[in-house]
């Protein structure tokens, strides 16, 4: 029955496409499957972001009845808060740690995967399996191997005749620690992507060198690093964006501490908006935060666009 | 290539040595918790550490698992529900919209996607305090609804599936509407069933980053009843790491367990989500 009807249809459908009431009809559809998202996206997103730019401009408290207009003065207040300005370092210091350390190890990882070698599939579900774990299960893993009392690490380390290190307790240790255990948990998805770029590029390439008489090494610096460079990129500025946000080690681990050594912005934030219950003053933390962000997240799209002459 | 993988093992001996250690360094604090979980607190607490324990013993399961203050199988089950109806949200939300983008002619079309591609640049936090205060003026604060729908609408998504959808050969589409198929029913038995791949990776990333998720749920939830995992784990470091230390470790790997289980079941199918999706974001 359908197929008589189509054939009946089809003449029609050419003029059909091409009338204005079908374009209409077509319009009206798509804002149909839109307005579910749009109307979430603009209650949850617009709208979240523009009043977070309202707030910062009162002194807004919680707990108090009234919250007076104050202008730029959150923002001031931020400006010379030295805690803010010691969290903006230890984000940066943190996040820069944990991007080389991820990147190399994932790179390592990614490329000893895809020799030809037994157990690949076994190696790169193994590997990528930290990545499974909540922020909450490593966090509290983490702190107990980094014991200074009873750690397996310092129980390790004192084999090389290393005496017990206060890894959490020491403001210039707590970083590192950090970051370690943030290596652990996240290489996984560099590495996947990684992958995926070195499957991309053509074995002939190699089998070509390899008759030119290239060795291992030069394979690796003159094909594979020059080709994954695209990929290296990208997980390098991924990486930045989403270890900036660093907030649940921090909140597990440290509190913050020693001190305000392992503060960052998002703990920050957290403290102020949460625990001083400061949401004037917090919006202006998160606007100053999404501002750091979207800088970052420009350079990423002018380094991906770079990209493009290769 | 079984030739080269029979002689291949002297000549790659280097790559298996590395592989090796890396796995033993990346299943080692794995080990470090599963077996200290079944020791006791005095056992735990001494120097030098041990791995195996001398008499196993489910005590810190069977303390963890009853404790009045912890309610582990509860928040297991309300995160795998929060993350579930998030992930249904989500999905529900972003596939028409995709769909719209990819395939409809309609007035702003591109403005409106260059538009939502560029508010990527913007960091979830800016958002936090004016969607908690929402969530306390709709009196939704302490519900699931608070861990749902925030969120929900998810860009990333979006442009995602839009990238999938154009894929599909526009023919298939043209024999639905000869067949009388209306927009829904295009979306609905032709796009739909040609994407469940691209469905699929999306709802696991997802999933899983709602799952693991700490700080939302940490400030819209405060009764026991409503915590999720991550949050209840915390609880847990906050009240029990000084008097009993294998109950943490037993918390972690309770916690754990359960997405270990499907990731080992599925293992292919979620790597290949996640390295699809994280593609796509290139």
């Amino acid at each position: 029955m359908y197929q008589t009807n189509a054939r009946v249809a089809k003449p029609g459908l050419l003029s059909q496409i091409l009338s204005p009431s079908l374009k209409t009809r077509e319009a009206i559809a798509a804002y149909i499957f839109l307005a579910p998202f749009l109307i979430f996206f603009s209650i949850f997103f617009v709208r979240a972001v523009i009043l977070a730019v309202e707030y910062s401009f009162y002194d807004w408290r919680l707990l108090r009845p009234t919250r007076p207009y104050i202008g730029l003065e959150n923002y001031i207040e931020l400006f010379e808060d030295e805690v803010w300005w010691t969290a903006v370092q230890n984000t940066f210091v943190f996040t820069i740690m944990t991007v080389i350390g991820t990147t190399i190890v994932a790179l390592a990882a990614a490329i000893a995967v895809t020799q030809p070698v037994r157990g690949q599939g076994f190696f790169r579900v193994l590997l990528y399996m930290p990545s499974l774990f909540s922020v909450g299960a490593v966090g509290l893993i983490w702190v107990w191997l980094l014991s200074t009392q009873f750690g397996v690490i310092n129980y390790g380390l004192s084999f090389l005749g290393i005496r017990p290190i206060n890894w959490l307790g020491d403001p210039d240790l707590v970083l590192p620690a950090l970051s370690l255990t943030t290596i652990w948990w996240s290489f996984g998805f560099p590495m996947l992507i990684l992958i995926a770029g070195l499957q991309g590029i053509p074995e002939q390439l190699y089998e070509a060198a390899r008759i030119d008489g290239a060795n291992g090494r030069q394979l690796l610096f003159n094909i594979t690093l020059p080709l994954l460079r695209p990929a290296i990129l990208f997980v390098t500025v991924t990486g930045v964006i989403a270890h900036f946000q660093v907030y649940g080690q921090t909140y597990i681990m440290t509190s913050g501490g020693p001190g305000r050594a392992s503060y960052s912005v998002v703990y920050y934030l957290y403290q102020m908006a949460w625990v001083a219950f400061r949401m004037g003053y917090g919006a202006a933390v998160a606007v100053a935060i999404a501002v750091i962000m979207a800088l970052l997240t420009t350079l990423q799209f002018l380094f991906i666009s770079r990209r493009v002459e290769y | 290539m079984d030739r080269l993988r029979r002689s291949s093992f002297y000549k790659y001996f280097g790559v298996y040595l590395f592989l090796f250690v890396l796995g033993a360094m990346v299943l080692f604090p794995m080990v470090i918790a599963v077996s200290q979980s079944f020791m006791t607190n005095q056992e735990v607490n001494r120097w030098p550490p041990k791995v195996i324990p001398t008499e196993p013993t489910l005590d810190a399961y069977r303390q963890v698992l009853t404790q009045q203050d912890l309610r582990l199988d509860l928040w297991l089950r309300n995160s795998l529900f929060a993350a579930s109806g998030h992930t249904l949200a989500v999905l529900a939300l972003c596939a028409p919209a995709a769909y719209a983008f990819a395939r409809l002619r309609f007035p702003g079309n591109k403005i409106l996607f260059a538009f939502l591609l560029a508010t990527i640049m913007l960091p979830s936090q800016v958002t936090l305090i004016p969607n908690y205060l929402l969530m306390r003026d709709l009196d939704w604060l302490d519900s699931f609804r608070a861990l749902i729908f925030p969120g929900a609408a998810n860009v990333f998504g979006v442009f995602l599936l839009r990238q999938f959808f154009m894929q599909i050969p526009q023919e298939l589409e043209e024999a639905a509407v000869l067949d009388g198929a209306s927009y829904f029913g295009r979306f609905r038995h032709v796009i739909l069933p040609l994407s469940m791949n691209a469905i699929m990776a999306l709802a696991i990333f997802v999933f899983l980053g709602h799952y693991n998720d700490l700080f939302w749920p940490l400030i819209v939830t405060s009764s026991l009843e409503t915590r999720t995992l991550p949050v209840g784990l915390t609880i847990l470091n906050q009240s029990y790491a000084g008097q009993y230390r294998p109950m943490i470790l037993a918390g972690a790997v309770l916690s754990t367990l359960p997405i270990l289980i499907v990731y080992i079941v599925f293992q292919r199918r979620i790597i290949k989500g996640v390295t699809m999706t994280g593609l796509a974001g290139r």
